[in-house]
């Protein structure tokens, strides 16, 4: 005798059904989503060795970041999309709340010309960086060895193309106030020629080639973002707040809900990664690597912003007090 | 002043190209992910959405649209839908979550692709959200059929077979990689976007909401409404992109994706459309048979989108439409025979009235492939199932890893498409099939069907249990036929008698 044993239904998906409880409606829709992932030698059904599989062979399956089992990753905030939908809803329906009341006060006329000034060279261009990690973000979702964090990334992705959205809104509208300082024509020069830019043009453009996944998302989610958004957000949210302009302060508080959400899941990451012997080395390079371009974008940037002395130095020790908080 | 109208800030959220200056243009767009044939970066951007939206609107209409569907499955949580439903019907929805919730899933990855690597800002912007598409529509696909999961073991086959060896996840991964998952963003946008959105699952969507509303299950009519209206927003990624290609003088490149992807496509439809159709679907509830719908979605509507964008007719379109007559006929019969290999269980589909129905919409039916069932149906009448199930493995093409097949009986043309390619034999069911080979031999070189892994002695022991499993599946899974073979009855003492024309 030696029949099978006939299977019978269970409560749950059979790679969930081991765990003793009811799994949950993230669990169900967010895990083990990867096929690529299944056998290291052939990511794809195809040949195993044609560029793309070499892609995914080098770039996600070799990386020196190591985990026996990175479909453990769980999102501490166990988001799925329709929950996504009802709280970025939510958001917007304040944010667009905000622009309407403002603009009905006449928000806009009275910022000072100056300072209108500032945010066609200092806001506005925004939108490329922003717009770079959007890239990033879909790059991670892409090469990710787990689809919760592949979901993480496509969410944060969606959230970068928000805050582009937000730049683009305003560009607009402040140009209605200030037709004649280039708002919304003159963004891409300020990007590709001003100072005050090039540091985070260098960061960004080179870390979008960084193409091992783990590297991707060490440089941008432990450095590059956290350097973004205490000197694009937060420190220029403050200088707004100088200058009278209470939307943007506003704005990139807003914004930076979205930001603090990306960061525990990114330190839930990381978390995990630590728990692998040899993956703190790894790390360590790699926001050695990253740390200085970082910390000479945020100077470069917050040195030119109005009424922000010592803007620079707080925005970079942000960043370290983020890592080190994660024993990094 | 008030809130301002999208279109008023629309383009300056799409211009964000820039000129990089830190590292090179072919190193941030590497054409392996890139694809963009030699197009450079100002001319993608003239592209332009024919369907725009914008992050608040998306956040707020998806969720809206989840509201619906969600709630539509909660309040039908305790009909009888299951109990209720034809077996044939759950053997569809079993067959279609299986093939389709992980590949929607794998399409959410090809999306991000376009998000990183395309070249115009537009379709960086429409991809993102159509990224967001494709993980909701995995999301849903998952968490419906998962509420059966305690009922039915096969339901667990939603999640399982893309991580299995069966031949049909084998068959529907190989196709889904070479179709958007192993492909450029610029190549994802025609294949993935254009040619297998546009052209198939949009329509698939709306005839299988409609069956599923012929069915009683309401809960998966309005789930697939709702994924169809995702699905044809983010479908028109792909139609500026080709017009990019066109317009600059890429046609011939264009052309071949196009003609690739939608043999790919039609294949699989072949393997999982087509039995759903015409043999799965209880007889009263059709609408069309394949071949019609076909004929009207594919042949009507798809043709006409190819030759407004400029594009040719693939050159194999009259095999192709001559296949609409037998494909799906032999696959049906091949799924049925091999059943305990696949993770639902195939309907028969082959009472006398059925028989009848086949006959009228594919004239010859019954002296071709009826002529299989004849003896299918005599052993079972006789008491020997056993000679209705397999001892032996098919001969599978190396395009679409499917059996070989053709028209059994009167008319019998199977025939082998070999190619000899660095001393390796490939076998194809086509021309077809066997051109797509060669457009890109090293994409598929070394690449194994099953049978090519049985053969290789890595498929243990060799035999159909060793096949079983190494496809992980297992009694209480494996697939039989739906109707526990009621339907055979109908033809003791009572052979079938074709209908007087």
């Amino acid at each position: 005798m030696n029949q099978p044993e006939i299977l019978k239904p269970l409560k749950t998906w059979s790679h969930l059904a081991s765990r003793r409880r009811k799994p949950s409606e993230y669990e169900i829709v967010s895990t083990n989503l990867h096929y690529t992932t299944d056998n290291p030698d052939a990511p794809f059904e195809l040949d195993p060795n044609f560029a793309m599989a070499r892609w995914f062979k080098q770039y996600r399956n070799a990386s020196p970041l190591k985990h026996a089992d990175w479909n453990a990753f769980r999102d501490p905030d166990e988001i799925v999309y329709r929950t996504y939908n009802m709280m970025q809803d939510g958001q917007e329906t304040y944010l667009h709340g905000l622009f309407d009341q403002l603009s009905e006060r006449g928000h806009d006329t009275m910022l000072e010309r100056t300072w209108a000034g500032s945010l066609a060279r200092l806001y506005t261009p925004s939108r490329y960086l922003f717009h770079s990690l959007q890239m990033a973000s879909a790059y991670l979702c892409q090469m990710a060895p787990a689809s919760t964090i592949s979901n993480c990334a496509a969410y944060q992705a969606a959230d970068s193309l928000r805050w582009l959205t937000h730049t683009a809104y305003r560009s607009k509208e402040l140009s209605k106030t200030f037709g004649d300082i280039g708002l919304g024509t003159d963004e891409r020069a300020y990007w590709e020629q001003d100072a005050a830019w090039q540091g985070f043009r260098e960061l960004v453009e080179k870390a979008l080639v960084a193409w091992d996944w783990g590297e991707s998302f060490v440089a941008f989610s432990l450095v590059i973002r956290p350097a973004v958004e205490e000197s694009v957000l937060r420190a220029l949210g403050q200088s707004a707040r100088h200058n009278g302009d209470t939307l943007l302060g506003m704005l990139t508080d807003a914004q930076l809900v979205d930001a603090q959400r990306h960061r525990r899941w990114a330190g839930a990451l990381a978390k995990q990664c630590l728990e692998t012997e040899g993956n703190r080395e790894v790390m360590q390079q790699w926001i050695a690597k990253w740390e200085p371009l970082a910390d000479a974008a945020v100077r470069a940037y917050c040195g030119v912003l109005p009424d922000a002395a010592g803007a620079g130095d707080a925005a970079c020790k942000a960043g370290r007090e983020f890592r080190q908080g994660l024993g990094l | 002043m008030a809130l301002l109208e999208r279109s008023e800030w629309y383009d300056i959220a799409r211009a964000t190209n820039w000129t990089p200056k830190y590292v090179t243009d072919s190193e941030l767009f590497p054409d392996d992910m890139t694809g963009a044939k030699g197009v450079p970066m100002e001319k993608w951007e003239v592209y332009d959405e024919p369907y725009k939206t914008s992050y608040p609107e998306y956040v707020r209409i998806q969720r809206e649209k989840d509201a619906g569907a969600y709630s539509v499955k909660a309040a039908l949580e305790r009909s009888q839908m299951f109990e209720d439903a034809d077996p044939g019907w759950l053997s569809i929805l079993k067959a279609h979550y299986g093939a389709i919730a992980l590949g929607e899933y794998a399409a959410m990855s090809a999306e991000a692709r376009m998000v990183r690597f395309g070249r115009a800002p537009g379709m960086r912007n429409m991809a993102t959200f159509g990224m967001l598409d494709e993980n909701r529509h995995a999301q849903l696909q998952l968490y419906f059929p998962h509420e059966h999961c305690k009922k039915d073991r096969q339901f667990d086959w939603a999640h399982k077979a893309y991580h299995s060896n069966e031949w049909g996840a084998i068959a529907a991964r190989h196709t889904f990689d070479d179709l958007f998952m192993a492909r450029s963003a610029t190549d994802i946008a025609v294949m993935l976007t254009f040619a297998f959105e546009t052209g198939f699952t949009n329509m698939q969507f709306l005839g299988l909401a409609a069956d599923a509303a012929e069915a009683g299950d309401y809960t998966f009519s309005s789930l697939i409404s709702s994924i169809q209206t995702d699905e044809s927003r983010h479908a028109q990624i792909g139609g500026p992109a080709l017009q990019v290609l066109i317009s600059n003088g890429r046609k011939e490149e264009a052309q071949k994706l196009v003609d690739i992807a939608i043999a790919r496509a039609w294949r699989i439809f072949g393997v999982l459309t087509g039995p759903a159709m015409d043999y799965y679907t209880p007889l009263t509830h059709r609408k069309q048979s394949f071949k019609e719908f076909m004929q009207e979605w594919i042949v009507g509507q798809f043709e006409r989108s190819l030759i407004d964008l400029g594009l040719d007719l693939p050159w194999y379109w009259d095999q192709m439409v001559n296949e609409f007559d037998y494909q799906h006929h032999a696959y049906h019969l091949g799924v049925w025979f091999w059943r305990p290999t696949v993770w639902w269980n195939p309907a028969a589909g082959m009472t006398p009235d059925c028989r009848d129905w086949l006959e009228e919409k594919y004239p010859g039916w019954n002296d071709t492939f009826g002529k299989c069932w004849d003896v299918i149906i005599e052993n079972l009448l006789a008491g020997k199932p056993e000679l209705t199930v397999p001892e032996t493995l098919p001969v599978v093409c190396n395009m679409s890893q499917l059996p070989i097949c053709a028209v059994p009986g009167k008319g019998w043309n199977v025939k082998d498409h070999p190619l000899d390619y660095k001393g390796r034999t490939y076998h194809f069911n086509s021309e077809i099939d066997r051109w797509i080979f060669q457009q890109d031999p090293v994409r598929y070189r070394d690449h194994m069907t099953l049978v090519d892994r049985f053969l290789a002695g890595q498929i243990q022991p060799m035999n159909l249990m060793g096949a079983l499993q190494y496809m992980s599946l297992a009694p209480g899974e494996i697939g039989d036929d739906a109707h526990k073979y009621a339907w055979v009855e109908q033809y003791r003492n009572n052979p079938y008698q074709r209908k007087a024309a």
